[in-house]
């Protein structure tokens, strides 16, 4: 191995067959060899057995993105080895059980007809027929490394050795195949005991079956096979690190940053956000923390509503009562609580609302990646309903902005959007300590009234900076109201007063606009007077950056407008630089190519080079490299990536 | 503590509704109730969603919540989830409750809440013009209808028994003290508790009038002295349940006022949340510090240990 350690590793099977938990050993396997890891999970909205898959990748210093072909393919059925037989690189492996060998394509159930179909005219173009055995032999015959295990014996020896039965280790054959890679690519067994340690934390029968299952797979495996050539320990070694989904990082960020509610209707890609915040509920605090309080723990309370529109309308209320509050949902729950964002901004109530798009419109693919919720976001909320909206593009800064949010909320007394979205949500990534430092973050409630003053409290009052001084429900006689009011919160249709309370709103917020640095709002990545500037959002940044550097190495240079904050749009700065570039390319995963839209409308810019993504999969390094490239070499105008199973 | 009176309660504002409209009696019933309670201003939310009704936070002086049409339960849940300690009552209408509103009237029954719910039952709708709300009878033609009305009626106290309400009256809206007695109980009632207030609609509701409630209406207690709604345990419901049902489905002719159904037996939410959640009652989310001196509380390496890996 060259020191540029580059490994993308992928492993299929059926949905609730252990692919989740085999996704999660192997990036734990490669962490503890002290590399950094990034992996997403592709998978259909099912409960059992339709087809998943993850795809892992592993380097030195953290990837953004995966890519195809990969380096290694872990089939944990015949499903996967039809579905990504054309995803493997040569000189790689692929290792599959080897009691499927005859299965026919035609015959696998949850196999989609028109997939079926796809990939049997390509099949009948390579002339192979559509048996498991006929495709492992074409991949043999190209050079790639065929590793047939026999799960069923190797569950048999595995159950003697425990001296149990074969039934009670079943669930081991995941484990058997992930080390049948790992041996593959030159890791020791030590390794993979450690990482089913960390995984199965505390159940110790589960621990010792899976370990038990990896020894006698990886001793198979020698002796059949060989083992790679031992590869050596990244720079991550000795380290207390983690690995967390954008949906885990984002209820770490929220608990960090102080949310004592969230609310929520279960819809995905969001629940997994409120089901893990809510698994941490009663929560240590830090050593210092817990000294001056005088307790260790506290709480926050995460409560299931009936529907969006009760969810988001309880954290409003639980904001009027003084709570720090947020929601949670995708694009469907968005659509029904744009009535309650317009009340927010109206009535001023501090709230964040999470959105994890998805691909949409309608129900669309509720597992499958989409960035079509930007100018649902913008624009949310009947009337003028002037708001933050906020678009993370990796899991720190979705961890960061998840803490800004709940300080904009509060400070700005309006409605926050926080968009992350599905690659973020179901994707792995590794980090450390002090990626994810909340000190960073000082925890702002904005302006109080002072309560001990005697006069009568104006609850809207206009001073200033347009932002009223806030009093919890309880402390102070006043009211709050979603028709027009004075400052009082007395309905009233005084036209003049109407006037001063709608632009008290929105200078508001473009006082936000103001204030907020330009650091919060934008991004700029790759090389600063590079005359190609690739304009996105969202969390197609990753393979972007990714595919920026292998532009680099051909010598084509180029820099990353990431924009973050949507709205206040941050208009000067944006059209600053695409006025300074001789071209620029819009990147996205929605038809629209919203960002653009909304680029134009704030800065009159035209983009005029467009790069989409609508597969509902997850945008990719060597597919963004190459639409890329075939913008810059040869001007087209519109290009639609699609690679990934 | 100085006692309070009901005029203590008044705002300034104008009060908008038409010539005897029900709405008057509600406002100085739920004022009285207010005043015999002695409950500080601040201390009171009166949240309500959109009609004619719902412009009732306006006319008392507690802090009030004017929200969305339909949307009134769930943010008196969240002022409530977040501070146990304030006393929150919801007022609003049966279109607001009982229509757009329908699914948080129900799930609220689940949670058993601290919550009054009254309800302005006049059975038209009459901000947009007297439409027929959920409560008005099939057939009944009301001069604002084109046609009679062709949806049958919910019935507000079977919705509310089938929710899981544990306080279940109805009253009517002239009858000012005996709703005020009723509001009292309802505040204080451990749970979630309905109040369905029939009252006539002067201007949309030409049917449902003052004549026609008032030859109808008739308080349990006093057609039954034995009257007796009060549920303490799972026996006590088996031997009650069907009279109080029989009760609450009786309609026509005749149509009775009073508490249906006291159930003392379920868990309020609050000390549901504080079994799985402890210390929410000592440090419930509007309470709870999130910050010393600006610095955050948690790093999430100290919490989130699933997640930590040993390289």
């Amino acid at each position: 191995m060259t020191d540029e350690v580059d490994i993308s590793v992928m492993i299929g099977g059926p949905q609730g067959g252990g692919i989740e938990s085999s996704g999660q050993m192997l990036v734990r396997t490669f962490m503890i060899k002290g590399y950094d890891v990034f992996g997403i999970r592709e998978y259909h909205s099912n409960i059992m057995g339709a087809h998943s898959y993850y795809n892992v990748r592993v380097k030195k210093t953290r990837p953004r993105s995966v890519r195809l072909p990969v380096d290694g393919l872990i089939a944990l059925d015949a499903e996967t080895i039809f579905t990504h037989y054309n995803e493997i690189a040569p000189n790689s492996f692929i290792i599959y059980d080897v009691d499927i060998l005859n299965t026919n394509m035609e015959k696998i159930a949850p196999m989609e007809p028109e997939v079926k179909e796809r990939i049997g005219s390509e099949l009948k173009k390579l002339g192979i027929e559509p048996i498991a055995s006929e495709v492992i032999k074409y991949l043999s015959n190209n050079g790639i490394k065929t590793v047939g295990l026999p799960l069923k014996n190797l569950l048999k020896t595995t159950a003697e050795k425990l001296k149990t039965n074969v039934v009670s280790v079943a669930k081991t054959v995941n484990t058997m195949s992930i080390t049948a890679a790992v041996a593959l690519l030159g890791i020791d067994v030590e390794t993979i005991e450690k990482s089913i340690n960390y995984y199965f934390y505390g159940k110790k029968s589960i621990i010792d079956s899976n370990v038990m299952a990896a020894k006698v797979a990886y001793d198979f495996v020698k002796d059949n096979f060989g083992i790679g050539k031992p590869i050596d320990d990244g720079p991550n070694k000795n380290r207390t690190r983690m690995v967390a989904t954008g949906n885990d990082i984002v209820a770490m960020g929220k608990l960090a940053g102080g949310l004592t509610l969230e609310t929520y209707y279960p819809i995905t890609p969001s629940q997994d956000e409120a089901f893990y915040l809510g698994e941490h509920r009663h929560f240590k605090l830090d050593e210092w923390a817990a000294k001056e309080l005088g307790v260790d723990k506290l709480g926050v309370l995460v409560f299931q509503a009936e529907d969006e529109l009760g969810a988001l309308n309880m954290a409003i209320g639980g904001a009027l009562a003084g709570a720090r509050t947020a929601t949670t949902t995708s694009g469907p729950g968005l659509s029904l609580m744009n009535e309650a964002i317009s009340f927010a901004v109206m009535a001023e109530v501090p709230v964040v609302i999470t959105v994890w798009m998805r691909a949409g419109p309608s129900t669309g693919e509720a597992t499958r990646q989409g960035q079509q919720d930007l100018l649902h976001s913008v624009f949310a909320g009947h009337g003028d309903a002037p708001k933050i909206v906020i678009a993370s593009g990796d899991h720190i800064e979705a961890y960061y902005d998840a803490m800004k949010a709940l300080n904009w909320a509060e400070k700005y007394q309006t409605p926050v959007i926080h968009l992350v979205d599905k690659y973020i949500a179901s994707s792995m990534m590794s980090f450390d300590r002090e990626d994810v430092d909340p000190q960073l973050i000082p925890i702002d409630r904005g302006k109080y009234y002072n309560e001990n003053q005697n006069e009568d409290y104006k609850r809207y009052e206009i001073t200033d900076d347009y932002v009223s001084p806030r009093m919890p429900l309880g402390k102070k006689l006043m009211w709050v109201s979603s028709l027009t009011h004075n400052e009082y919160g007395i309905v009233t249709e005084d036209p003049i007063t109407r006037e001063k309370m709608l632009l008290k709103i929105a200078k508001k917020i473009e006082n936000a606009g103001r204030e907020i640095p330009i650091n919060d709002k934008v991004s700029l990545y790759g090389d600063q007077d590079a005359k190609i500037t690739i304009v996105t959002w969202g969390s197609a940044k990753g393979p972007i950056l990714d595919a920026m550097e292998l532009l680099k190495k051909e010598g084509i240079s180029t820099r990353l407008l990431q924009i973050r904050m949507m709205s206040p749009f941050p208009s000067e700065y944006v059209a600053n630089i695409l006025n300074s570039s001789e071209l620029v390319i819009d990147v996205e995963a929605n038809v629209l190519s919203q960002l653009a839209m909304l680029i134009r409308m704030n800065t009159g810019y035209e983009v005029k080079k467009k790069i989409i993504k609508l597969t509902g999969r997850s945008i990719m390094e060597h597919e963004i490299y190459r639409a890329l490239k075939s913008v810059i070499q040869n001007n087209q105008d519109l290009v639609v990536i699609s690679d990934g199973a | 503590m100085m006692a309070r009176n009901w005029s203590d309660y008044k705002t300034s504002s104008w009060v908008q509704w038409c010539p005897a409209c029900g709405n008057f009696g509600i406002l100085l019933a739920l004022q009285k109730a207010l005043a015999e309670l002695n409950l500080p201003s601040e201390k009171v939310s009166i949240v309500s969603g959109i009609g004619c009704s719902s412009r009732i936070p306006y006319y008392v002086k507690t802090s009030n919540i004017h929200t969305l049409h339909g949307r009134p339960i769930p943010v008196a849940e969240g002022i409530k989830l977040a501070n146990p300690e304030q006393t929150v009552i919801v007022a609003s209408g049966d279109g607001d409750l009982l229509g757009i509103g329908a699914g948080h009237f129900v799930a609220l029954g689940r949670r058993n809440m601290q919550i009054p719910i009254l309800l302005h039952d006049n059975a038209v709708y009459g901000l947009t013009k007297g439409q027929a709300a959920p409560t008005l009878p099939l057939w009944v033609k009301t001069k604002a209808l084109d046609s009679p009305n062709i949806q049958s009626q919910i019935n507000p106290l079977l919705l509310a028994f089938a929710s899981g309400y544990t306080f279940i009256a109805r009253a009517y809206a002239y009858h000012v003290d005996q709703l005020k007695d009723l509001i009292k109980a309802a505040i204080n009632h451990k749970g979630t508790s309905l109040i369905d207030i029939l009252q006539p609609c002067p201007t949309y509701n030409d049917i449902m009038t003052k004549e026609w409630y008032e030859k109808r209406i008739y308080y349990l207690t006093t057609e039954d002295s034995s009257w007796d709604p009060m549920i303490s345990s799972p026996e006590d419901f088996d031997a009650k349940a069907p009279k109080i049902l029989s009760k609450m489905t009786e309609w026509g002719d005749k149509i009775p006022l009073g508490v249906f159904y006291i159930n003392m037996s379920t868990e309020p939410l609050d000390t549901r949340i504080e079994k799985i959640l402890p210390g929410y009652l000592q440090y419930p989310p509007a309470k709870r510090p999130i910050e010393i001196k600006s610095k955050p509380l948690v790093h999430p390496f100290t919490e989130f240990k699933d997640r930590i890996v040993q390289t």
